[in-house]
């Protein structure tokens, strides 16, 4: 019986082994420090799309809010550089005294320490998804509510920070002025340094996903997609699979958005903005959701159109843009990945699979077939 | 920088193809590129406006009236008999983009000096990456200050310049009590600060300060507030679509323009176009520049323009003609550097830079008068200005300061220092450079 | 807590009534598009941005008066919605949450479009003097036009209460909804119901959109600031239409007591926060259907 290469864990790891050799060995044909922070730049998004793949597309769990575990790691890291340009003399960032403080805020004094300060970018957005995850998902919250409270949540954070301007700067954000310093080195983010701290973070991230993904846990959490209801009958704890696959995903998306800050000494609440959110989601459908490996490739492509095409249409890009997504939503349901299992499988004589055997989420209140 | 290293860098690039790990030897990005003018070919410059998105609406016009600059100073001979060659960027609203595209433009198309930005927020976006390359932005708008980089130059009013007029004369003409609403971020909150000192001084009272969510619609609960407070005349800093908004609502709440007049650093041609026929006739507004101004330069200007394949939205407004002045200020900065070194190859940004403070844009130049920059915080020296809105959406010019107001980015906040073209000066006598 | 009059509290009860009746109005198309056919519109900002438009150039080009304005965004927008229906969203019914991707698409096409054929500046919709004024009553103080926009939104509801419970089509409606397969069998055409109900539900944003361009402004990015709103008032509605009608009213008047007592920004900050509560406790909404599994 001849199998779908697409489905063969074997093929699948090859391709990944040769996707990372691939970016490792881009800085030995780049050397342009615009172009290294550039690709670095789309390191991290494709992270961000490895994090919604892995909640939406494995786990069902449509989250428009990913901006939260983003834009706090983000402010998180922003504080921690930020400090970095402090002393004891100056203590005050200079936004700080325009608003009227004339001591730092408790809040800001961890950030002294560039390791705690990092711990924290990180540990607050995963604490915050343990909690918000445990609580929607121990009510039962499922399909597009799951995706109308992420996104009011999100909306709540950008709110507040956009009002809390004495403490974080409101929309203008903050800039530390100076690169990263850590573990007695500046990372320049124009140098290979900061493109390879990337590269290995993605490469990292995305063998847990796949591991994650392709153990017994991993099988629990794509039954759940189908049919929550059923795995529950089956005696499984459905809300703690789905908090652990959210929280996960929300790690993955801290860790990004301290890489992002990194790259570009700057964070505002644009990076908690609705519109940032969805397109993460946009990036996943577009390459696959359902291949961690598509959803990674659909935000390349799109930020690489995005920069290098946006400029050649001035006004049709975003007419191109629209027009791109309705066609691959009309006719690859599973996105570009979904297209190369369609292909591999008709190579491979005959199809194991009918092409909607990967039930999508259900929906509340959606029509029966 | 010469250039026989650059070109063994070049070189260097197309070995590194071949080279095992050619990354361990190659210079860091920062010593290897840096913007650099040529003798005879073209000066790049960068336009970083939004063309899309929230912001188009007074980002298009910044780029149009820029296009329109440049093509004007190259059709007098450009720069020393070079083209100023404008590199179009569309920002798309989005700070991400912003930031990357403002890499682009110094690291790759290794432009001599960018133009742009309007909200702050995409500012602080792209500054990081300006003061590390040592390049040069031309932000071309009010701000409100409390910043002193190195990098920058703004031919805008600060908001220590801004209301310094209009708020006594709302005093002296409607009244002491006075409301003030703003956009609920930096910008309106800074110059509230300023206002409230300028309100003081002149013997007023305020009643009461509100702030709208940035782009919000809803104007019911703050004018249910100002319609409690009763003040004579309303302070606004609200920005764009919000403050057509909030005109319209005034308007249809019943509130009288004649008993209760909104006083406003923001509704210029644009906004009072867009509110519709008399919904912003008898306001007020204070700006360097409008299109009514009566004198020689300005009407050239206007007629040309509007003329021109770049005037198709209709008007010119004091957010175009700060940016027009920029050119200019451009223009001159250039000149004076290549006075000095007397090699265009040598002209870094920096050095245009260095050489910007005291620059003049003569009133044969200039359609809102005389301008100079200065030369400690690079910020412009202007006259602003009092208009009233007609009922054609123009403006009727009804008080113009007598000298021109200097621009100090750290009035209200004397213990941060003083703003020097080194750095930022603290009271203990130390230097920091690059403060934003 | 500063000192609050009664006056000032019976001002904001009235004017969260008119804060509702814009959430509602905004949100009434998304309401029947999603709790019929199950497509999470993205693109529904856009639709309210089309009727703006359409209402603009029908009246500057051809001089409809604003009041005829309203009922023609209502058909030029149901027209556009019907395309888009045939084009697209049909070939999507099954796959809910992928709508949500193409109607994405649909809106950034739509607001380039439009940005392309009428520039990014602002336009405007002229209104008869008459709404340009306000009415008192005693200390009660009121826009003609906010009261406008409260007789148009209850006309609409009731219409559309009409339409849904009262007629030979909405009775249709109600059969596709419960059980697509039986419905057919008892000669319904599942798939002109759709239409129609997607049709009607575009129409409706096209009404919203022809009044938003009187309160506020015309652009072409104008209805990205309504979509976020309709959708909470949708969700925490829970699709249904007396869901929706609770649910702008209350957080319309949630909105205006907080603005009161302290700003616009806290009070939209905590309309947020009690939306993901509210939703924790009640995760399917005020009025959700009980499903029946299958």
């Amino acid at each position: 019986m001849t199998q779908n290469l697409f489905h063969n864990k074997t093929a699948q790891w090859t391709v990944y082994v040769v996707f990372f050799i691939c970016l490792a060995a881009v800085p030995s044909f780049v050397s342009d420090g615009f172009l290294l922070n550039q690709f670095a730049t789309y390191g991290v998004y494709a992270m961000l799309a490895l994090s919604i793949s892995l909640c939406w597309g494995f786990g069902g769990i449509l989250n428009l809010g990913q901006g939260i575990a983003f834009g706090l790691a983000a402010y998180g890291m922003a504080m921690t550089m930020q400090m970095q340009s402090q002393d004891a003399s100056n203590p005050l960032p200079p936004f700080m005294a325009n608003n009227s403080l004339d001591h730092l805020p408790f809040f800001w004094e961890p950030f002294w320490s560039t390791g705690f300060g990092i711990v924290l970018a990180l540990l607050v957005p995963t604490l915050f998804y343990v909690i918000f995850g445990s609580l929607m998902f121990r009510a039962r919250v499922s399909g597009p509510f799951i995706a109308i409270m992420t996104l009011a949540m999100l909306s709540a954070l950008y709110t507040l920070i956009l009002d809390m301007q004495p403490y974080t700067n409101g929309v203008n954000g903050i800039s530390p002025p100076a690169a990263l310093q850590i573990f007695g080195t500046e990372i320049d983010p124009y140098s290979t340094k900061a493109y390879w701290t990337v590269v290995a973070l993605l490469l990292l991230t995305t063998v847990a996903a796949k591991l994650l993904t392709q153990s017994k846990f991993g099988l629990v959490i794509q039954a759940l997609r189908g049919d929550p209801e059923r795995v529950r009958f089956l005696g499984y704890d459905v809300a703690f699979y789905e908090t652990v696959i959210y929280t996960v995903s929300g790690l993955i998306a801290a860790i990004a958005g301290c890489l992002w800050v990194m790259l570009v000494q700057y964070v505002s609440p644009a990076q908690l903005d609705v519109n940032f959110s969805i397109t993460m989601v946009i990036w996943a459908g577009i390459g696959g959701r359902l291949s961690l490996l598509g959803a990674i490739l659909g935000a390349l492509m799109i930020q690489g159109g995005q920069s290098y095409l946006g400029d050649q249409f001035l006004n049709t890009w975003l007419l191109l843009l629209g027009g791109f997504f309705i066609l691959v939503v009309r006719f690859l349901p599973r996105g570009l990945a979904g297209l190369l299992e369609k292909v591999l499988g008709m190579m491979a004589g005959r199809q194991r699979r009918d092409p909607d055997a990967i039930a999508p989420p259900r929906v509340v209140g959606a029509p029966a077939k | 920088m010469d250039i026989t290293r650059r070109k063994i860098l070049k070189g260097s690039t197309l070995a590194a193809a071949a080279a095992a790990a050619p990354h361990l030897w190659l210079p860091t990005s920062r010593e290897a590129w840096g913007a650099t003018l040529k003798k005879g070919e073209p000066i790049k410059v960068g336009l970083l406006f939004s063309l899309t998105g929230q912001l188009a609406v007074p980002e298009e016009d910044s780029t149009l009236v820029m296009q329109y600059a440049i093509e004007e100073i190259n059709k007098n001979g450009g720069i020393a008999g070079h083209e100023i060659k404008p590199i179009i960027i569309d920002a798309k609203s989005d700070f991400n983009v912003y930031s990357e595209k403002a890499k682009e433009l110094i690291m790759r198309e290794k432009v001599i000096a960018l133009f742009g930005c309007y909200t702050s927020a995409s500012r602080k976006a792209i500054l990081p990456i300006v003061m590390q390359q040592n390049s040069l932005l031309y932000y071309p708008t009010c701000y409100e200050g409390a910043e002193c980089s190195q990098n920058t130059i703004c031919t805008g009013p600060l908001a220590n310049q801004h209301s310094k007029d209009l708020i006594p004369f709302m005093v002296k003409n409607f009244g002491k009590k006075c409301f003030f609403v703003g956009s609920n971020y930096v910008w309106p909150k800074e110059s509230n600060k300023n206002a409230k000192l300028w309100l003081q001084n002149a013997g007023g009272e305020l009643l009461g300060e509100e702030y709208i969510p940035l782009g919000s619609s809803e104007f019911g609960p703050v004018l249910n507030k100002i319609r409690e407070a009763k003040p004579n005349f309303i302070f606004s800093t609200v920005v764009g679509a919000s403050d057509i908004a909030f005109h319209k609502q005034f308007k249809q709440e019943g509130f009288k323009v004649d008993a209760m007049p909104i006083a406003s650093l923001t509704t210029g041609e644009i906004e009072t176009k867009a509110m519709g026929a008399d919904v912003g006739a008898g306001h007020f507004l204070s700006a360097p520049y409008f299109q009514t101004l009566e004198n020689p330069t300005n009407a050239k200007f206007v007629e040309n323009f509007l003329k021109s394949k770049y005037g198709k939205n209709g008007s010119t407004h004091y957010n175009m003609e700060e940016t027009y002045l920029s050119a200019y200020v451009f223009k001159y900065g250039l000149e004076k550097a290549l006075k000095k070194t007397g090699n265009i190859e040598e002209v870094t940004s920096r050095m245009i830079r260095d050489v910007s403070g005291g620059i003049r844009v003569e009133d044969d130049v200039s359609p809102e008068g005389l301008i100079w920059i200065d030369g400690d915080n690079f910020n412009t020296w202007l006259k602003p200005k009092i208009g009233q809105c007609q009922a054609d959406g123009s403006f009727k010019t009804v008080y113009q300061a007598s000298e021109h107001v200097a621009p100090d980015p750290y009035s209200i906040y004397p213990n941060s220092g003083k703003c020097t073209a080194d750095g930022l000066v603290a009271p203990d006598g130390k230097v920091r450079k690059n403060v934003i | 807590m500063p000192h609050i009059e009664f006056a000032s509290v019976v001002n904001a009860l009235i004017l969260g009534l008119s804060i509702a009746s814009i959430w509602l109005i905004a949100a009434i198309g998304l309401t029947i598009i999603y709790g019929t056919v199950g497509v999470i519109n993205m693109a529904h900002g856009e639709f309210i941005m089309l009727g703006a438009y359409t209402s603009y150039m029908l009246q500057s080009v051809f001089g409809l008066p604003f009041l005829l304005c309203i009922p023609a965004s209502f058909i030029v927008v149901a027209a556009i919605g019907v395309v888009i229906e045939r084009g697209l969203i049909r070939y999507l019914y099954n796959r809910p949450l992928d709508t949500l991707l193409a109607t994405w698409g649909v809106s950034l096409v739509l607001m380039q479009g439009v940005r392309i054929i009428f520039g990014s500046d602002p336009k405007y919709i002229a209104v008869p003097e008459i709404f340009q004024s306000n009415v008192e009553f005693g200390f009660v103080n009121l826009s003609v036009l906010r009261i406008f926009i409260f007789g148009v939104t209850a006309a609409v509801v009731a219409g559309t209460v009409y339409l849904f419970y009262r007629t030979r089509f909405g009775m249709q409606v109600r059969a596709v909804m419960q059980n697509k397969e039986m419905a057919a069998s008892f000669g319904i055409d599942a798939d002109r119901v759709y239409m129609t109900t997607f049709a009607i539900g575009a129409g409706l944003a096209g009404i919203a959109g022809c009044l938003f361009g009187v309160l506020a402004i015309v652009l072409p990015t104008m209805g990205t600031a309504y979509v976020v709103q309709a959708f909470l008032v949708v969700v925490v509605g829970g699709g249904t239409l007396v869901g929706s009608v609770a649910a702008s009213g209350l957080t319309g008047e949630l909105q205006s007591i907080f603005a009161m007592i302290s700003n616009d920004t806290f009070a939209r900050f905590l309309l947020y926060v009690l939306i993901v509560v509210f939703l924790r406790f009640r995760p399917r909404g005020l009025f959700a259907v009980a499903k029946a599994r299958r």
